[in-house]
């Protein structure tokens, strides 16, 4: 390349990354600020005094104490929430990724009525955005008398997950030779061991990459929470923590630790499962 | 000790027939190829056996066992496919282990039963490789170890040559029939590569559109063909097969006598089937040689193909040394060998025997 290409590459690829990584670095600087320097006008770009109060606050509880009748201060819930959150992407995955795998192999290995165009209705109705859904979808869980339940959220999840991660098993498997399966029956497999020893471990790259989209998608929604929800100890994170807003004032600090609590997790599972992601949406993207 | 006996075998796919009630004995310990061009059924013969398909019609027995009801797993078989089909996610050793991991043998016969196999196939050293890190010919290597391993009675291989290059499939020709020599494992080898069945085989099943066209050796299919089909599909350059009339009991190849004795009752009009090295090229005029005019000459190596225009739309080529020069359009006349004609009625296309 020569070298005025390169200057021009690296500047637009550093401007890209500067828009997508500033709001990150200024929730991390924020967050560590104390309350008087978060206002300060000029802004600092990176806080004077370091202080890890929110963080405490959010994860041991307030130091601060509520003042009498005030109730629980909503940091208090903080954990609730994160556990909330946890319980609700890892079992909205855990059920939309066994349902994706077990039908998609059946729609590309078993011959029956609609095995054509059911993967291309599933695409299609995740292409329908879910606040489509969203009401009709409140409307059922409270005649099914679920409103306000995790499950209530893990359900509204799968409905929104399954779809993308029924096409992308779908895609994969497709890639995946039959002869291989012939080759473990003749070795005297039975159908179950096929799909376990064999066909499982080969899928392994599609399933990671459709549970990290379905994490993903369930760990940042808010609307769904927003609308099934709404005991304090029963929120999800995301709708959990615009209760550091109120009438008066917001707790900057609070939100931002929060934000940045909130990323971790993410930001952990894909530093170790990037390869695999790359692996899984390519294959999806070059067979779909 | 076990035969493969197949007795009205019949497969359809929706209104597509692919077999057509088949009547077949592969004998114990014999290595036979099922040959023929794509589309005949000869794929689908094998995965029958395999019991990777269910028959329409008809069964299968192995011995005095049948087996058509049977899951593959069940029939002590072993099948090496085309793309060879190796397990991606398992080492070398696991992959040709595999048969025996399913039927919980103990680990340490395993290991001493994949060793000794790697080491007959000279595989020993990728034992730890996944199939990606293999070469075509090494994954060839494994997918026989994994049929070798478990001693099966039965050897199926769906065209395992066929993605090799041209050197190596040589190569591996000559191994498989040691191979089978050595462990005398009633074989079943697809192919649609005449070469690989000439070579290979104790018997050659010949196959076209879902009927057995001919079964026999390897000397059989060639020097004697059952039909026109057989007589076309086998040998390079083709056969010449030539329309012939009977006139007065005398066969006639474009107006020129034959001295052929036909047996009575022949119909009259009749084909005529020569291969190409067992004509002759001669000066014009000679007695007893059918005239024309040369229309290609083409030198293949040792051997020189001259086609002979002798009417209009009628050629014969005729396969001589290469020391043998001709050129276009020279009057020369042909004599085809009279020991070596074969003659096929053309309504039935069944070989009338002189």
């Amino acid at each position: 390349m020569r070298p005025w290409a390169a200057a021009i590459l690296y500047a637009v690829l550093g401007a890209i990354t500067f828009v997508v990584c500033f709001p990150l670095l200024w929730a991390i600087s924020t967050s560590l600020k104390p309350k008087e320097e978060i206002f300060r006008w000029p802004p600092t770009l990176w806080p004077e005094n370091v202080t890890f109060e929110a963080y405490r606050e959010l994860l041991f509880g307030s130091s601060v104490a509520s003042a009498p009748g005030a109730g629980v201060a909503p940091s208090a819930y903080f954990l609730t929430w994160f556990g909330n959150s946890i319980i609700v992407s890892v079992g909205s995955t855990l059920i939309s990724i066994t349902i994706a795998t077990l039908a998609a192999y059946s729609l590309t290995r078993f011959r029956f009525w609609g095995q054509r165009s059911v993967p291309y209705i599933a695409i299609l109705g995740y292409m329908v955005p879910s606040v489509i859904f969203v009401f009709p979808m409140f409307l059922t869980m409270v005649s099914l008398d679920l409103t306000d339940t995790l499950f209530s959220l893990i359900l509204g999840y799968v409905c929104i997950t399954l779809p993308f991660c029924l096409w992308l098993m779908w895609a994969f498997f497709r890639g995946v030779p039959i002869e291989i399966e012939e080759a473990a029956l003749v070795d005297g497999a039975s159908r179950l061991q096929v799909f376990r020893q064999i066909v499982l471990p080969v899928a392994l790259p599609g399933i990671i990459a459709a549970s990290i989209f379905s994490l993903i998608v369930s760990w940042n929604d808010y609307l769904f929470g927003r609308v099934f929800m709404n005991s304090m100890e029963n929120l999800p994170l995301t709708v959990g923590v615009m209760h550091f807003f109120d009438g008066t004032h917001v707790d900057w600090a609070l939100m931002m630790a929060s934000s940045v609590l909130m990323t971790l997790p993410m930001a952990i599972l894909f530093g170790f499962m990037q390869r695999h992601l790359v692996a899984g949406f390519g294959a999806g993207a070059v067979k779909g | 000790m076990t035969d493969v006996v197949m007795q009205g075998l019949s497969k359809s796919f929706g209104s597509n027939t692919v077999l057509k009630a088949l009547d077949l004995r592969v004998p114990s310990r014999q290595f036979v190829t099922l040959l023929g061009p794509s589309g005949c059924g000869k794929t689908t013969l094998l995965r029958l056996i395999a019991g990777l398909e269910k028959a329409t019609a008809g069964e299968i027995r192995f011995g005095d066992r049948r087996v058509d009801t049977l899951p593959p797993g069940d029939r002590n078989i072993a099948m090496v496919f085309q793309s060879y089909a190796l397990y991606p996610t398992m080492d070398v050793a696991r992959n040709i282990g595999y048969g025996l991991e399913v039927r919980r043998t103990p680990k340490a016969e395993k290991q001493e039963k994949v060793g000794a196999v790697a080491k007959v196939l000279e595989i020993l050293h990728l034992l730890g490789r996944k199939p990606k890190q293999l070469s075509g010919g090494q994954r060839q290597r494994v997918a026989l170890g994994r049929a070798m391993v478990r001693r099966p009675d039965i050897f199926l291989m769906d065209e395992p040559l066929s993605n090799l290059d041209a050197k190596l499939r040589a190569a591996m020709r000559g191994e498989l029939r040691r191979f089978h020599l050595d462990l005398g494992t009633t074989t079943v080898y697809v192919t649609h590569d005449q070469l690989e069945a000439m070579t290979m085989s104790d018997l050659v099943v010949v196959m076209n559109e879902g009927v057995v066209q001919q079964i026999g050796t390897p000397e059989d299919v060639y020097g004697k063909p059952a039909n026109l089909f057989v007589a076309g599909f086998i040998g390079t350059p083709p056969m010449n097969l030539i329309p012939a009339q009977l006139r007065n009991g005398v066969l006639t190849v474009a107006g020129t006598p034959l001295p052929i004795p036909i047996p009575p009752g022949a119909p009259t009009e009749l084909v005529v089937g020569v291969r190409p090295q067992d004509v002759a090229i001669v000066e014009a005029g000679s007695p007893g040689a059918i005239p024309g005019k040369v229309w290609i000459v083409e030198l293949i190596g040792s051997e020189r193909l001259i086609e002979v225009e002798l009417a209009p739309k009628l050629r014969v080529i005729a396969e001589v040394r290469a020391t043998h020069r001709a050129a276009i359009d020279d009057v020369v006349a042909i004599r085809p060998d009279p020991a070596h004609l074969h003659v096929f009625d053309p309504a039935t296309g069944q070989a009338i025997s002189l």
